[in-house]
């Protein structure tokens, strides 16, 4: 099985790898860069536990090989995290409780920093729309949404 | 204010949100191997061999186990609720023989590498297998030719409890209604699957192992009997644990072969359960059907009850396979007064995974029987539901109530608090029960068809028999607390915290709560059966109270005071009334530090307590769940308006939590409502076992969710604290089977089993038309 040179951008470091065709950009992700944020629930695109942004993009990845990643732009949630000061989306969580084992937080938390960035102000039906690919088992999503709501004013993005 | 009873934002998440969360698949050791297990394809075979030589024989095999490179005798996993009566069909480690579900263990393959290499390996491993004829459904398991899963008989126990005189009093009722109610094969599926990972340790002679367990010292116990190694040498950590649901309550085959094998490896050894897996081998619950037969009178009051309940336990006992087909019917009654029951509850096993508790364990088929035979005998009296359940019900001044039966592991069953007809009402209310039937009315006149139902519970909580706390002050005046009950997302570290904070007077973020490791925990039990804050957090508040009593007596000495003058609040111990005379919980930490004589009467250089809390029994948590739903009739689709729970969990520590562990409860109950069935083929072959074909509720799945508490204190422990973590996935099957029913009575519909997927509903109302 022959490797292939892969040059990625994540969190806004260049990685430069060779990788194994079928090496899913997940187990890039957590196993060669330990970014371990990105978790793996059910490895079949259906729980957005692993959800990256790709170019500012929601994305799967653990449906992504890690070539077909190459040339591109990868944010893990470790990538909206400067120091220890939270983002406003995590602050949200936090100040809700919008998240107990935290396992599906991650995909939770991109999946809604991608809503937030194309729709700063979305309503409720557009919060549970644009959540509707994300399984929590924790919660039973009412704070998620309630979390969603405090991201939208701690961004500033309310009426 | 107090942080007791303060919905304060957890301790924990800040970490999680940075990413720095430290779950099983995220750690790494040197030198790590990786694991993968092969495992059986087939429902039901005979082993004839393994042939494992074309693995074996490349390079970057570590090695390949079967049960023949184990030792001899091995017993299998212990079933610890087992009666006298229950035959021992317990599960081997590794399958040698035969193997009677798909996905049981059969073989181990270690390998350099990763887990691709891992699985590429084990695909060489050639078992050769006889099929034999298999079984899936409990009633196939009964019918007099069936294949037989172990030996003579499908039946592993029945067991029968009766209070008064059942046959009599029905015989004389009335009326009566017969019927068979059915809760589907469902399962805890968190999003973390399990994964261990085990470290030979050569300084111990003997084993690390970090498993996704909720139990860790059980999982110690079970590996210092199989590994024949003395405690000192087993060391278990549960890291952060991704969701368990009771999943994660058992010591597993994987965790006991993986602990055997690290001493032959040497090396660290990783597996991690892929979601296939997870369906196949961890355990699953619920499946369980009631035949009934109630007698009541025409002012719908229930006069006797015979239950004969039948649960699929699958292929093998597990850790607590009793408790399941116990609760069922030993919790049939609830909030009810019912004078004479008959309960039968027989126990079959099939060739499918094993079933073991997870939220709500039997709970969950009592409550959708009992309520569904409510509003059946509403309907035919033509009382309205929530004056027939009124009339049923105990009242607030029965308390402490002798059921009369035992539960599992747990004694006699005695409720020990609460109000139900003031839950009822308040729930009733807050659903607007009357101006919904108005709103259903009128849209029935418009052909669509709304419909409202109750699912009242009573739940078992806070089961015994112990938990740990302990609590040490740090010279710096800093706390560190150390429990057995250890968390899977509840939130652990912050209600204890609050705890420690309240009775210490000190900070909330002075207090560090550690959990989940047997080397810094001496003794501890787990989390499960709502038992954490009544059992756990009682513990702790027993430790902090021995550590205030120390830390008065201490500053009497330092500020020349009588202790009963001194208190403890701001991180100080101070005189009451004069607050400026005072010392800080540093100095009188230090006034104990070692290097110099005690003060007077004070024998330990150090300021730290343990408690190991004993409940006296268990305490019993209730709620009233009422669901409205829509359903369209040329569908069989039912869409959910509005879930209103009226939560009696005893006194709160943080109602934000308590609030979430209801919120996700109800979404659990609304998988079992609408959505969530495992499903075997005849042939014992699953059908759907992955998350695009077995469906967990989304967001878009959940109606607007009111959650309110009442807050009856539990006598049972100082602070009143009843178990949170499972009613909402009790109450919401029933309230939504009842509100579905309540839907389409009009039409003749009856609704008898969940989930109430389209077809079912479509095929009830056809069968009516």
């Amino acid at each position: 099985m022959s490797d292939h040179a892969v040059t990625i951008n994540v969190n806004g470091v260049e990685r430069s790898n060779l990788v194994p065709a079928r090496l899913t950009l997940a187990d890039f992700l957590r196993e060669r860069l330990d970014l371990t944020a990105t978790h793996l629930a059910c490895e079949h695109g259906v729980c957005g536990a692993c959800t990256v942004l790709i170019d500012g993009e929601t994305a799967r990845a653990c449906l992504l090989l890690t070539v077909q990643a190459d040339g591109r732009e990868v944010t893990t949630l470790e990538g909206l995290t400067e120091g220890d000061e939270l983002g406003p989306i995590e602050q949200a969580f936090w100040a809700k409780h919008g998240m107990q084992c935290g396992f599906c937080t991650p995909g939770f938390v991109l999946t809604i920093a991608e809503l937030l960035d194309d729709n700063p102000n979305p309503s409720r039906e557009e919060i549970i729309e644009g959540l509707g690919g994300n399984l929590c088992r924790c919660t039973g999503y009412v704070k998620i949404v309630e979390a969603v709501e405090e991201a939208v004013t701690l961004r500033g993005g309310g009426a | 204010m107090s942080l007791f009873g303060a919905s304060i934002r957890r301790k924990e998440d800040p970490r999680l949100l940075r990413g720095d969360g430290r779950y099983l698949s995220d750690i790494k050791l040197h030198g790590m191997v990786h694991a993968v297990f092969v495992r059986s394809p087939h429902a039901h075979a005979h082993v004839r061999g393994i042939d494992s030589s074309a693995a074996v024989a490349d390079p970057r095999v570590v090695c390949v186990l079967t049960a023949d490179d184990f030792p001899p005798g091995l017993p299998p996993l212990p079933c610890i609720d087992a009666e006298e009566t229950t035959k021992p069909f317990n599960q081997p480690i590794l399958a040698s023989d035969k193997v009677r579900f798909v996905g049981e263990p059969v073989a181990l393959v270690i390998v350099e590498g990763d887990r691709y290499i891992a699985e590429d390996i084990a695909g060489l491993v050639d078992v050769d297998y006889e099929p034999l004829p298999a079984v899936s459904t409990a009633e196939a398991a009964l019918a007099p030719d069936a294949p037989l899963v172990h030996f003579e008989s499908n039946v592993v126990d029945v067991l029968e409890y009766s209070v008064g005189d059942a046959s009599s009093a029905l015989a004389a009722a009335p009326h009566t209604l017969s019927e068979r109610f059915i809760t589907q094969r469902y399962a805890g599926t968190p999003l973390e699957t399990r994964g261990v990972i085990v470290e030979w340790d050569e300084a111990r002679h003997g084993i690390t192992m970090w498993s996704s367990t909720q139990v860790p010292h059980s999982l110690k116990a079970t590996l210092v009997g199989y590994l024949g190694l003395p405690e000192n040498a087993v060391r278990v950590i549960a890291p952060d644990v991704g969701g368990a649901f009771g999943v994660k309550l058992q010591p597993y085959p994987e965790e006991v072969i993986l602990g055997l094998a690290a001493e032959r490896v040497g090396r660290p050894i990783k597996w991690v359960e892929d979601r296939y897996e997870h369906f196949l081998a961890s355990t699953h619950g619920r499946e369980q059907y009631h035949d009934v037969e109630v007698g009541y009178d025409d002012d719908g009051r229930i006069l006797a009850i015979h239950d004969h309940a039948v649960t699929n336990t699958g292929a093998y006992l597990q850790r607590l396979t009793l408790v399941e087909p116990f609760i069922g019917v030993s919790m049939l009654s609830g909030p009810y007064v019912i004078e004479h029951q008959q309960l039968v509850s027989t126990v079959v096993m099939t060739n499918t995974t094993p079933l073991n508790p997870f939220r709500g364990v039997g709970h969950v088929q009592a409550a959708f029987t009992m309520e569904r035979i409510i509003d059946l005998i509403a309907a035919a009296v033509g009382i309205d539901p929530g004056e027939v359940r009124k009339r049923n019900m105990f009242s607030a001044d029965v308390f402490p109530l002798h059921r009369g039966i035992g539960n599992v592991l747990a004694g006699e069953i005695i409720y020990d608090s609460g109000d139900y007809q003031e839950c009822l009402s308040r729930a009733l209310a807050t659903a607007e029960w009357d101006e919904f039937r108005r709103e259903q009315e009128s849209a029935r006149a418009d052909g669509r068809y709304l419909g409202i139902g109750i699912g009242f519970f009573v739940e078992e909580t806070g089961l015994g028999p112990y938990e740990s706390g302990r609590v040490r002050v740090e010279p710096s005046g800093q706390v560190i607390v150390f429990t057995g009950a250890c968390s899977s997302g509840q939130g652990h570290d912050t209600v204890l915290a609050q705890i420690t904070a309240d009775e210490l007077g000190v900070g909330f973020d002075d207090v560090v709560v550690v959990h989940g490791d047997t080397d810094l925990v001496a003794s501890g039990v787990g989390t499960y059966a709502s038992r954490s804050a009544p059992i756990g957090g009682t513990a702790v508040r027993n430790a902090a109270g021995s550590i205030k009593e120390q830390a008065i007596q201490i500053a009497a000495e330092m500020l020349e005071a009588s202790p009963q003058d001194l208190e403890l609040a701001d991180g100080e111990v101070r005189v009451k009334g004069s607050p400026a005379s005072s010392v800080s919980l540093a100095q009188v930490a230090g006034r104990v530090a070692p290097g110099q004589p005690l003060p007077l009467g004070v024998d330990s250089y150090t300021l730290d307590a343990t408690d190991i809390y004993h409940p006296p029994t268990n305490t019993f948590s209730y709620g009233c769940h009422v669901a409205t739903v829509e359903v369209d009739i040329d569908t069989g689709v039912v869409t959910l308006l509005r879930h209103v729970v009226v939560n009696d969990s005893g006194t709160l520590i943080n109602p934000l939590l308590v609030d979430g562990q209801v919120q996700g409860g109800v979404a659990l109950g609304i998988g079992g409502a609408l959505l969530e069935e495992i499903a075997y083929g005849d042939d014992g072959q699953p059908l759907n076992a992955n998350f695009m074909d077995y469906l967990v509720p989304a967001i878009g799945n959940m109606p607007e969710m009111v959650v309110e508490h009442m807050t009856v204190p539990t006598p049972l422990n100082a602070d009143g604290m009843k178990g949170a973590g499972e009613g909402g996935a009790v109450g919401a099957p029933a309230a939504i089977a009842n509100a579905v029913a309540d839907a389409i009575l009009p039409l003749g519909a009856k609704i008898t089993e969940t989930p109430l997927g389209p077809e079912t509903v479509y095929r009830a109302l056809q069968d009516a038309s």
